[in-house]
């Protein structure tokens, strides 16, 4: 099942004129210069306590069916996915474990068996369902935030 | 209306016989802007005397927004600083109109 990426980009760019807010408040920097119907992604950058950047990018094929694929990525974007891009504190397969990436399920590769795509909307455990990308970002700022390093 | 309503209009009706000092704040949240006109439907405000408790302003702007759910981290920002919640508003020597951030972390998996 997919979606058409006409309703995919009307949605990812409405959610993102509010998520903006969140992210120039919290001094996250999104670059949005790649989104388009055919490749709607973009990247944010987030620091960790000590001002160590990490740079995430947020693939949303398919959204808001399915979550977005969330992956660490060089600063250049020329690497993505290892462990010494990812901030310490997360997941080491390496990977952010919330129903909000499409990565964490074990259909995509991930841990998650026990979940299923078309529920990523509900919450972890009692905590607040991180349903939209000003949640997905608000959720990692935080984790980000507090961790002390890098994973490797 | 609510006890915080009461609240913050008896404050206010202290500040003019000499109570202490008043300072509004403006809080984004990932649901939005809490400020004195945002979001219009809001029931309360984001207006305290400057003795209030950092947990105070958590809890009222987590009610604004309906984030009832306790099995989260929520955490109040001044820039990169985490104000801590017991500490007052004062002792952060914030200025009148500030903007803070509501983090808010899901729970765990």
């Amino acid at each position: 099942m997919s979606i058409a990426p006409g309703v995919t980009i009307e949605v990812v760019q409405r959610e993102l004129a509010v998520a903006a807010d969140f992210a120039a408040a919290a001094g996250l920097l999104v670059d949005v210069g790649q989104v388009s119907s055919q490749k709607p992604s973009f990247t944010v950058t987030f620091q960790n306590g000590k001002g160590d950047c990490f740079h995430v990018e947020f693939d949303c094929q398919d959204y808001p069916l399915y979550p977005p694929t969330i992956e660490f990525v060089s600063g250049d974007r020329s690497e993505r996915g290892t462990a010494r891009l990812y901030p310490s504190g997360l997941h080491p397969m390496p990977c952010v474990c919330m129903r909000y990436n499409r990565k964490a399920y074990q259909e995509r590769g991930g841990p998650h068996g026990d979940w299923r795509l078309v529920d990523w909307r509900l919450p972890t455990a009692q905590g607040v369902a991180i349903d939209t990308l000003a949640m997905m970002f608000s959720d990692l700022e935080s984790k980000i935030r507090q961790s002390t390093g890098r994973m490797a | 209306m609510k006890q915080h309503e009461v609240t913050d209009a008896a404050n206010d009706q202290q500040h003019d016989k000499g109570g202490p000092p008043h300072i509004t704040l403006n809080v984004q949240t990932p649901r939005g802007l809490w400020s004195l006109k945002e979001p219009p439907d809001a029931k309360l405000r984001p207006r305290y005397p400057i003795s209030t408790k950092v947990a105070q302003v958590i809890a009222d702007a987590r009610s604004v927004f309906g984030f009832v759910e306790e099995d989260s981290k929520y955490t109040l920002l001044c820039g990169k600083e985490v104000l801590e919640p017991q500490r007052t508003l004062a002792s952060y020597h914030l200025q009148d109109g500030v903007l803070l951030v509501l983090s808010v972390q899901g729970g765990n998996a």
